[in-house]
Order: C-alpha cells, then structure tokens, then sequence
C-alpha cells in the first residue's frame, strides 16, 4: 500500500489519523523525532521511525515520555524542528518539563506535542482528557476533526510554534488517531538543519541564558502574552468555521471526533436549515471574539465534545463574563444531555439534538431490534481477551499463582503497564493485584515492603514489563534498595514492548531507526546496585516456581528474577513451533478427580478447547502455538509434546 | 453417620484451616490443586468438584473405625488398646550397616529390603533426610535405596504425595513405609479404591512406624536451624523412654534438648490422634522401653507374619520377645494416648456425640475414656 | 457496478483478533480511494492480537468524510469473517435491509474452553443470521483457503466476495493495484483467492 511519505501533492490518500500526523510533520520538515510507544499513538513514530533515515531526520524511540520531549526540546533549542507523542498517560509523565518549558520558550525550531487521548480507555487505565492541559500550562492547542485536518494542523503548529516562540499542543482522540480517512497530500520539503545552540556562554557578554525559568513571574506574564496573540490569530484560522442558517433553532459547538459524528447526524437528521454548528479546531485559547459572534444564532446552545466539557465551561466562563451576551440555554454534559464519561456515538448525539428540539425519532424498525437483540443475546459467545497462545506471561503468571499460593502468607503482586496486566483477569489467573501507572510496580511494593513494623508479613512481588522497568522503575527500584524495602521484583523480559507493537528498548540492542546498539541488561543494572538477581525460563514452571519462593523466604536486600522468553509474536515470525501438541484421550480424566479441568478452565491457553461431548481437552492445532507448557501443568501426563 | 462426599472446598474449611492436617500427603500428588510445601497444604487455585478423594482419603475427615478394620482385618474394631494384632516381639536387623544407619534396630528397613529381594514389592516408597536435613519421601527400587531411608528426623513428611504421585499405569508391587494417620489414609483408600491415581491394589505391604507426635516442617524445621548447624547433622535421635529428649549428633558430638522443650513444635492435630502404634499396618515397629538398638514389632496380618517368618528364616531379623511388663507398658502407652486424643476431640467439639472426624462407638469411647493409661 | 446505491453506504467486516481485520478494510478502502470516494474506516484496536471481538466500520460517500463510527442499526453490509461475529454485529447493526457475507468457520472464545460460555449450535446461528439479513452469502473462505495450501487468503477470498457480491462501487480491476501493492511477493496467488471469492459468492 502507498507509504503515507509518498512525494505526490495533490493526490488523496487513505491515511490512519496517526498517519495524517506523521506526514503533517513531514511536511513541516522537522528534523527531529521521539516518543515512547502509547496506544493510541504509537503509530505517529511507528509511521516516522522507519522512513527517517531515508528523509534524512532523526527519529528516536526515547526510555520514557519525559526524556522525549526534552530531548525534542533539546532539538528545537538548536534550531531544529521536533515532534514528540504520546498517549494520555505519558502527557502526565511529561507535565513537569511542559510547565517549565512554556515559561523558557524555544529555540529557533518549532516543537510539538502531540497527546492522543483514549476516550472510553479502549487501551488505557483512564481516559482523562488532556485539554486541560493547555489551559492548566497556557499551551496553545488544536484539535483536528478529520484525517485532513490531523496532518494540516500539525504542519501548521510548527509555524505557529516559531511564530509565538512556545510550545505547541496537537490533542487528537482514539477515533480519529485509530481511524482512516481521505487526506490530500502536500510538499515534502527538504530542509538541512545546522544545529546550534545560540545561548552558548559569551565571554564578552555574559548574561543568564534564555533557557532558564528565572525570574518565573515575568516569564509567566510572557507566557500570558503569547496565548493573547494566539488568541488573536485564532479568530480568524481557517480550522474555525460555522454551517448553518443565521438564525439557528440550535447552535452545536464542537470540535474533533464530535464534530465528525455532529455533521452526520445533523445532515442525516435533515437539519441543516434548523442546526448551526459551530467547529472549533483551536481550543485554546478559545477565539472569544469569534464564539461571541456566533452565541446569538439561537438561544440553545449544546455542546459535543468528548471526554471533559473543555468547550463547554470556556463558553459559560466566556458568557459569564460578558453581560451583553444574552443567555442562551446550555445543553451538554452538565445538562446530562451528553455522556460525562465513555466516548460519544453517533447515536447519542442523535438522542441529544432530537430530544433538545422535541423531533421524533425512529432507529430500526423495532420489532427487528428485539428480534436481533435477543438473538445476539442467546447465542453470541462471550470472548475475552486472552494472552495470546505461547505467550511467555501466562507461564509466569502460572508460576506466581503456585508460589504465592504454596508460600500462603497471602502474598501480593503489584502491577504495572503491558501485556501482562491482563494478569488483573481470567487469563493471567488474577494475579495482578494492583495496577495504576508505569513505574508504580517498585513504587507500590517498595512502601508495602517498608511496613513491617506494623506486623506486615505478606510477601511482596512487583510485576513489570522489561519496556516498563527501563520506562520508569529504575527510580523506584533504587529507592527501594536504598531506603532497604523487602520485596521481589519480578521482571517479565520478553524482548519486546509488546503491548504497543514491538518497539525496541533498551534491552533490545535496537534502536528505532533500526540500527544496532548496546544491550542494557536488566540484570546488570540490578546487581549494579547490589540487587540479587536470578534469571529463569518462565516455560520452567518449577524453576521459576523455586526461584520465586525462594526470593519472597529470602527477607534481606534487594531482590530480582528476571523470567526471560521472547514473545511469542516476535519469535512466531522467525522460528516455528518447538513442539507439536496432542491430547491423549485415554489419559485426559477431564472433569473428574484428579484435574477438573484444569486446563481449558483455568490455565486457559486459547491453544487448548474443551470436547463437551467427550468430555476431553483438545489441542486446536490451529491456535497452538507448540510451546508445551500445558503439557507440564497437565497432573495426568495427558497433553503430549513432540518435537516437531 | 454416613460418609459425606464432599470436596477441597471443605477439606479446607473442615482439616487444613482448623488446624487438623497430619500432612500425610493423601489429597496430594494425584491432584494438581493441592501441594504440600512446608508443612502446609495449599491450595493453588479453585477446584470445583464437589466430591474429591482429597476429602475421602483425608485421616481427618470422618473415619469409621469399624469399617476400616472390617475392611484390612475382617473383623470389626475392638478394645484392644494396640489394634489387631497376631504377635508382639523384639526384633533388630542383623545387617551392619542397616544397624549403623537406623533409628533403633534397624528393622523396617531390613524389613524393606528383604520385602524386595523376595519380590514381594518392587518398590517401596519411604522417607529420607536430605542434605538440607529436610525430609522426603521418595521411591526406592533396591537394597541401597531402601538404606537412604534408615534413621528419621520425626518431622511430618507427606509420604502419600509421593505414592499418589507413582504412574497410576505402572502397576508396580509397591511397599509403603509411614506413620499412623498415613496408614489410615491408605486403608481408607483400600476402603474406597482411588480413581485416576495409582491402583491401591498394588500396594502389597505396608509397613507402620509407632508414633506419638510428628514435629512440624515449618517451626521445629527453624527452630533446628536456629540451634543447631544442621548441614552438619550426622543423625536425629528420640530416645526409648524414659530418656525424655531430642537428640542431634554431628558425629559424636551430641545436642540434646528436652521434650519439654521440643512439645511446642509438633504438628497440632497430633493431640487429636488416637493411634500410636498405626494399628492398620500389616508389621508396626517402634522402639523398646529401656533397651536401646532394638524394636518392639506387631504382626498384623497375614502379609505381616509371612515376611516375619522369612526375615527369621534368613536371619535378616534377630527377633526375641518382648518382656511382659514391656508389652504392658506399651498398651498402657497406646491406651494413654487415646484418652488424651479424646479428651482434646471432646473439649473441642464440646460433646460425647460428636467426635469431629473420629467414627467409635460410645461404648469404645467411653472404654478409652475410663481406661488406665498412663504412666 | 461503480456507483454507490446508498450515500453514505456503511460495511462492518467483523472477526476475531488476529484473523486480519485491519487490513481486510485496508484493502476494500484503498480501492475505493482510488475509485475517488471518500472512505473512513473505525477500527477497534488493543483486541487485535488477543482474541477479542474486532470490527471495522466502513463508510463510503461522494459527499463528506463521515464519522469512523456507524450508527446502531444502519449497516448496509455485514462481512463476517466469524460466525458468532457476525450476529453479535448484527444483534447491534442489523437492520431488515441488511445483507450479510459469512465465513463459517467458527473460532471458539477462551471462555468457551473454560466453560462459562457456550458456542452456539451452528445450525441455530446460521439461521438467526439468516433470519436476520435480507441476503445471506455462505462463502466458505477458510476452507477454500485451506485447499489452496494458505489459511491465510481467506481474507483475500472475503474481498472478492464482497466485490462478487456488486454491492459495492468495486471490481476486479480496481482491485489489482492495491493487491499488487499489498502483497507484492505472492501477487498471484491473492488474486487466485480473490478470483475464488467472486466465483464463490455467485455460486
Ligand atoms: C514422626 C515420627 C514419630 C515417631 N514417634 C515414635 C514414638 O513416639 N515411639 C516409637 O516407639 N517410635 C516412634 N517413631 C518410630 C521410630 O522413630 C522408628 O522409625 C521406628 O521405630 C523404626 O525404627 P527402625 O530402627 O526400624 O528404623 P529404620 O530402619 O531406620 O527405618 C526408619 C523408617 O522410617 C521411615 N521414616 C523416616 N522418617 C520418616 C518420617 N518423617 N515420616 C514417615 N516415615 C519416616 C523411613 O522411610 C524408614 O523406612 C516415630 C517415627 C516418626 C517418623
Ligand atoms: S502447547 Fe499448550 S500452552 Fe503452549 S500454546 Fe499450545 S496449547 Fe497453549
């Protein structure tokens, strides 16, 4: 398929929203790349990464999101432009640098944040919306509301960037980042950078660099007046824009995903001569002068939106503050008439408009709804998600189960972010016990294995990924030999960022232009600081087993095993199946005493089905992936591996 | 009462959390949800069976004396204060080496042996100390095997993992060598054959050892680390009455410590046991009042008193009686033990009628109850 | 044909994770992009290796760029690369006027091994979605696949039966450029699929 860096202006292409954002940085000729994988966004530098060589820029795939964005930072303080993404979470991580940054300004490159937010977490611990952001740190910020306007805007916010010598914000949500859509292309331009960093110190004219937050007030107060001269830019952008009749029945604000679902149902609904809809593609800060305008086309105002009212409370702010307006109705979240929390539908949207304006409103015919309904109801299975078959976690977590189990002090894991913290289910036994944020496996376990003195004699055990202990555990990890913590922790070392796609780390010797460079392992930096460390092969259920009784009975120092297995979708596209798998159906006693299924009721690989009517377990050749762990845990010998 | 079929759920609920387990190992090894660990039996993940042979075998769910003695002997459970029994004697092994290495005479591991030679078994499943002076249970195919197994630290080992654990498929002649809840737990298995485990019809000896209280795996196992260097340890050692101590010898050297001192760490559900001399056995050896380097034996059964008459025949065994007043003293002991074990059923359960797992007629316990034990 | 009957016209192609979704839709929106329609495409994502329920949602128009996301109860076109899949997506988006384009081959869920659900009796579920859909075609790709040594056209086999099926603003030749750029290597053999699936549909 056409490569989303094609040099063909003018031509339309299909492009992911992702896509449409690492080709508006193309376009904008950055120089400069990095992020740290994050569904939704991982697709900007996985778009970026692989074509920077060729284009001549540097991308990077950095430890965490804070490194990222400053070493962009560091790119734009020597004039050359940059680009860092990030999910909702790594926005957080980043907060410190971003509210520092506003107030210093940049270097003659322009920089750009961009923060895909993940309404309805359909990938993420939260959905939190990051607009917030913006006016939390004074960041101007667009949002696009199509595919064409993720590229075009994040090719304009480099000028812009430069043009206001700040920071500048892309918010783009889940449907618009994980969908595609037509995007006309632009040029590509060619850009040589020569870095250099102007504030060097001159011994002629010795004075503090501009790249120093000191005095804050005033650089506060020029913060202040950079986002009065965005504002003043942003009433007349062309990413702002109404449709609809001068005197509207309703006026819908909105902006990005909103604003793709409210033109459907609008023009579906037969209301364009009765709905305005106003689009906001500048967020903040808010053009006031041009919403101002367009507050008197009705005195019914709802708001479409997703996640947060942003929107909603600047508009009510606004009109607070301007007794001439007259006071129009609001509709929105805080009416109830849209979803405070989730994404939005179409069909909510609908549910919202018909219902302000009293239209009726018939979906499916409504016999064929229950009908259909209730079928899908009856029949359709339950499918859960499910650590893919051969997946080296679930042998890990089989192993935990056992040695918390066979240790019975009521041991407790504490979790982190990836593939492994599907161990919070079915599929990793429930192991996972806590589960917030990257870098908060060591943080949690290190203050529970700081309470001893309180008669805790629970084991600890901290859950983390090998991406996951470099993104930002190390800290915590130190701390917790440093202030003497009793703990584990276990490192699940699969190679990979799985979660996400595979992005190299640390402790892959790969970078994310695809050059080889040094191994960091997990287990040197560990006994760097003094940490004991074991490494097992989680497909070793005993050693691993052992390893990790013997850590949680062991209360003195650091401790670390590192169960280490490729994962199984990197090692799949490389190498075939280890073993070839059956079932004996004579040995299998399936629901009787002796195993109860053990199995397909617990250990629940989906290489493994269940012969009802046998009342015997089955290999589905077509699932396996002939790893043979099933074989070990099977107590009649029934699952057979052969060396295929 | 009828036996109630019931599962791990309340095995756990009835044996493990109140305090009742012996860790025998009879719900283990042919289960993949049930495992011993230090002197514990934990449960791995949720088992949904409502019936389970963990339950059945358990020596701590109910136990119904008379039927298990109609099922091993034929006849029903008497007054006998030692069980069954065909003989009592004194025996010793004549091996040098099996006296050098065992607990008093040697005699169950010559026994053992000899039980192998003869082909009685072709294995037998007994418990050795190991490096980490840690006991385990384990399969021995010949003479030098069976040796490992001579001495005993008295810690609870879950023997019957071990056996439940053997290919079910492998119909091997086994022997088993344990204490007397084990022994009851393999009669109850021969009350009610096992499925999917080893076929109970294949055990063709089981040998049981005297026991008043097993020392746990998990206190008395740091308690010995704690005083005494145990990678050093030559040979534990609880000497016939009334010497009255625990002894740990690096080489010649001794450790003793008293009883006393020791009681705190047997497994509790010891004070609920009423058997002292595994009265389900086919041969039950223990020590001798007042004589050290050799056993007191019961014969049992048939099984019992053939390979007692062939150990004498090919002179394995020096065997010679047990004096009167020793054998006195032994019933007086095995007496005692049962009114101690009831008295501690019936503070806890509150009432004569209701004897927790135990299954005795009112008249055999009131018999127990009023009887002389004691020293 | 190579016009649309219906504006915006709405495809949900459903499956499993891991049975190759995402690029099913890429392949049918490639095409139409280049026919000069304007194509969005929702995907549901983080499902996609770990045997969740996945679903495109597809909408074509000469008109706007419509939301990635299709309202309850107006598809137009159900490809169900799963059974079960299909009547779930139908249970939500069916509609009398529907027509469905069906893999039979059933891929069990994790907790139907595990027993807390039951996969549907295979006669029941062909005929509720039958009982569902204006037009059901039974295109059994995986099978055929099978016979042509590589479980894995069967996706390629799904397309040609889509565009068998004329009810999209496709055909053969509009879709040659974008099998040739997506599977450049094994050309020959996709469109051997693809010449299967529009043999198949119209059986
Ligand atoms: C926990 C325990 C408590 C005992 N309490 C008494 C008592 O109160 N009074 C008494 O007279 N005798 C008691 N005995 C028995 C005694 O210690 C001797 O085992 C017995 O007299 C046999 O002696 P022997 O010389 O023939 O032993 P050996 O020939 O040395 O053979 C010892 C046999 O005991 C087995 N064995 C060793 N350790 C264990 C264990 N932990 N669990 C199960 N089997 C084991 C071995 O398999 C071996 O076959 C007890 C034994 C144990 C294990
Ligand atoms: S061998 Fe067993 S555990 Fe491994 S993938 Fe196959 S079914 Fe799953």
């Amino acid at each position: 398929m056409p490569g989303f860096e094609i040099d063909a202006p003018g031509t339309s292409q299909l492009l992911m929203g992702n896509e449409a954002i690492a080709r508006g940085a193309l376009e904008a000729g950055i120089g400069f790349a990095s992020a740290y994988p994050g569904t939704p966004s991982s697709e900007i530098m996985g778009s970026l990464a692989p074509v920077a060589k060729k284009m001549g820029f540097y991308a990077e795939w950095s430890v965490n999101e804070a490194v990222a964005i400053e070493a962009a930072a560091g790119a734009s303080f020597a004039g050359v432009r940059a680009i860092t993404s990030m999910k909702q979470n790594g926005r957080s991580v980043v907060a410190d640098f971003v509210s520092t940054i506003v107030l210093t300004g940049l270097g003659k490159g322009g920089m750009v944040m961009v923060v895909c937010d993940d309404p309805q977490a359909h990938s993420s611990g939260n959905e939190d919306d990051t607009r917030t952001m913006a006016k939390w740190f004074d960041i101007p910020m667009l949002e696009p509301g199509n595919y064409q306007e993720a590229k075009d805007m994040t090719k304009y916010l480099f000028d812009l960037s430069e043009q206001l010598d700040s920071i500048c914000l892309l918010r783009s949500v889940t449907r618009v980042s994980h969908s595609r859509g037509n995007v006309k292309l632009g040029e590509l331009p060619r850009r040589k950078y020569k870095a250099y960093f102007e504030e060097a110190h001159d011994t002629r004219n010795p004075k503090q660099s501009k790249f120093v937050q000191n005095p804050p007030p005033p650089l506060h107060a020029a913060q202040h007046r950079r986002l009065v001269k965005a504002q003043a830019i942003f009433e007349s952008s062309p990413f702002n824009w109404y449709r609809g009749p001068e005197k509207a029945d309703l006026l819908i604000i909105t902006a990005g995903s909103g604003w793709l679902h409210t033109q459907e149902v609008v023009k579906k609904l037969k209301l364009e001569n009765r709905v305005g809809i106003l689009k906001l593609g500048t967020l903040w800060p808010m053009p006031e002068k041009l919403v101002r305008q367009h507050l008197n086309k009705s005195s019914k105002i709802l708001f479409v939106e997703e996640v947060d009212p942003f929107i909603e409370r600047n508009v009510m702010e606004l009109v607070a503050s301007s007794p001439d307006i007259p006071r129009p109705t609001f509709y929105g979240k805080r009416s109830g008439h849209l979803n405070e929390y989730g994404e939005l539908t179409p069909d909510i949207i609908i549910k919202a408009i018909t219902g302000i304006l009293g239209i009726p409103y018939q979906g499916r015919d409504a016999d064929y709804a229950k009908k259909a309904e209730e079928l899908a109801k009856n029949l359709v299975p339950k499918r859960s998600l499910a650590l893919c078959p051969g997946c080296p976690h679930r042998a890990t977590l089989w192993a935990v189960k056992t040695a918390l189990k066979m240790d019975g002090r009521n041991g407790v894991t504490t979790g982190d972010a990836g593939c492994y913290s599907m161990g919070t289910g079915a599929t990793g036994f429930f192991q996972v016990r806590e589960g917030h944020c990257m870098g908060a496996s060591c943080g949690i376990a290190t203050g529970l294995g700081r309470l001893g003195q309180y008669d805790f004699n629970q084991p600890v055990v901290a859950l983390c990924g090998d991406s996951s202990f470099f993104h930002a555990n190390i800290p915590a990890f130190i701390n917790g030999i440093w202030n003497k913590s009793n703990y584990t922790l276990l490192i699940l070392d699969n190679n990979a960022t799985s979660m996400t796609g595979f992005q190299p780390h640390p402790g892959t010797g790969m970078v994310a232009m695809e050059e080889a460079t040094q191994v960091i392992k997990p287990e040197d930096l560990c006994r760097a600081v003094g940490a004991r460390v074991e490494i097992c092969d989680p497909f070793d259920l005993k050693q691993t087993t052992d390893a990790l009784l013997g850590m949680m009975a062991d209360n003195k120092g650091g401790k670390v095993l590192i169960s280490r297995r490729e994962c199984q979708l990197v090692k799949a596209r490389k190498e075939k199946a280890k073993y070839k798998m059956h079932v004996d159906t004579e040995k299998c006693v399936g629901e009787s005493c002796g195993c109860d299924r053990l199995c397909t009721r617990l250990f629940r690989c989906p290489g493994l089905t269940w012969d009802k009517k046998a009342g015997k377990s089955k290999i589905d050749t077509v699932l396996c992936a002939g790893c043979g762990v099933c074989a070990d845990i099977c107590p009649q010998g029934a699952i057979i591996k052969e060396e295929a | 009462m009828a036996v109630e079929a019931k599962g791990s759920r309340e095995l756990f609920k009835e044996v493990i959390e109140a305090g009742l387990c012996t860790y025998c190992g009879a719900c283990s090894g042919g289960c993949p949800y049930l495992v011993p660990y230090k002197g514990k039996i934990a449960l791995l993940d949720n088992c949904t069976r409502d019936e389970g042979q963990c339950y059945g075998y358990c020596p701590r769910t109910f136990l119904d004396m008379s039927a298990i003695s109609q099922q091993v002997f034929g006849v029903p459970y008497g007054e006998d204060e030692l069980g069954t029994v065909k003989e009592v004697m004194i025996a010793r092994s004549t091996g040098k080496r099996i006296k050098e290495k065992g607990q008093y005479g040697g005699t169950v591991t010559a026994l053992m042996s000899l039980a192998l030679a003869e082909g009685l078994i072709d294995g037998a499943i007994l418990t050795r100390t190991g490096k980490d002076k840690a006991a385990s249970a384990y399969l021995a195919n010949s003479a030098a095997e069976v040796l490992q197994g001579a001495g005993s630290n008295y810690l609870a080992c879950p023997v019957l993992e071990t056996y439940n654990r053997t290919p079910k498929d492998s119909h091997r002649k086994l022997g088993i060598v344990g204490v007397p809840c084990q022994v009851i737990a393999l009669s109850k298995m021969k009350q009610k054959p096992p499925e999917n485990r080893p076929d109970i019809g294949d055990v063709k000896l089981v040998v049981g050892l005297f026991c008043t209280w097993a020392l746990s795996p998990d206190g008395f196992y740091k308690f010995l680390k704690e005083n005494v260097d145990l990678p050093k340890v030559t040979r534990f050692d609880i000497p016939p009455p009334p010497a009255k101590r625990f002894d740990a010898y690096i080489g010649t050297e001794r450790k003793s410590f008293p009883l006393e001192q020791i009681r705190q760490h047997t497994m509790p559900t010891c004070a609920y046991c009423l058997d002292m001399t595994a009265e389900f056995a086919d041969i039950s050896v223990g020590s001798v009042e007042g004589l050290e380097g050799w056993n007191t034996v019961i014969v049992r059964t048939r099984t019992g008193a053939e390979l007692m008459e062939t150990a004498k025949k090919k002179k394995k065994l020096e065997i010679d009686k047990l004096p009167a007043q020793n054998l006195a003293h032994l019933k007086e002991a095995s007496l005692l033990k049962k009114k101690r074990a009831l008295t501690e059923i019936i503070k806890r359960s509150g009432s004569k009628n209701k004897l927790l797992y135990l299954g005795l007629s009112p008249r055999l316990v009131d018999k127990f109850l009023n009887g002389q034990g004691g020293k | 044909m190579k016009t649309l009957t219906k504006d915006p016209f709405n495809i949900i192609i459903a499956g499993v994770g891991g049975q190759g979704n995402v690029v099913l839709s890429q392949l049918i929106g490639n095409a139409l992009v280049n026919e000069g329609y304007l194509v969005t495409i929702g995907e549901t994502y983080g499902a996609s290796q770990r045997g969740g329920p996945v679903m495109s949602h597809m909408r074509i128009s000469k008109e706007i760029v419509y939301s990635p996301l299709i309202e309850e109860g107006t598809a137009d076109i159900i490809l169900g690369m799963e059974p079960s899949e299909t009547l779930r997506m139908l249970g939500r988006f069916g509609n009398p006027a529907v027509k469905t384009i069906v893999n039979p081959r059933p891929i069990y869920s994790v907790d139907v091994a595990g027993g807390e659900a039951e996969y549907p009796d295979f006669d029941k579920l062909l005929e509720a979605i039958r009982g569902l859909s204006a037009k059901t075609w039974i295109v059994n790709a995986t099978e055929e696949a099978e016979k042509m040594g590589s479980p894995i056209v069967a996706n390629t086999i799904l397309v040609g039966a889509l565009v068998g099926s004329g009810t999209i603003p496709l055909d053969r030749k509009s879709m040659e450029p974008v099998l040739e750029d997506r599977f450049p290597k094994a050309l020959a053999l996709n469109l051997k699929a693809f010449d299967r699936g529009m043999a198949l549909i119209n059986q």
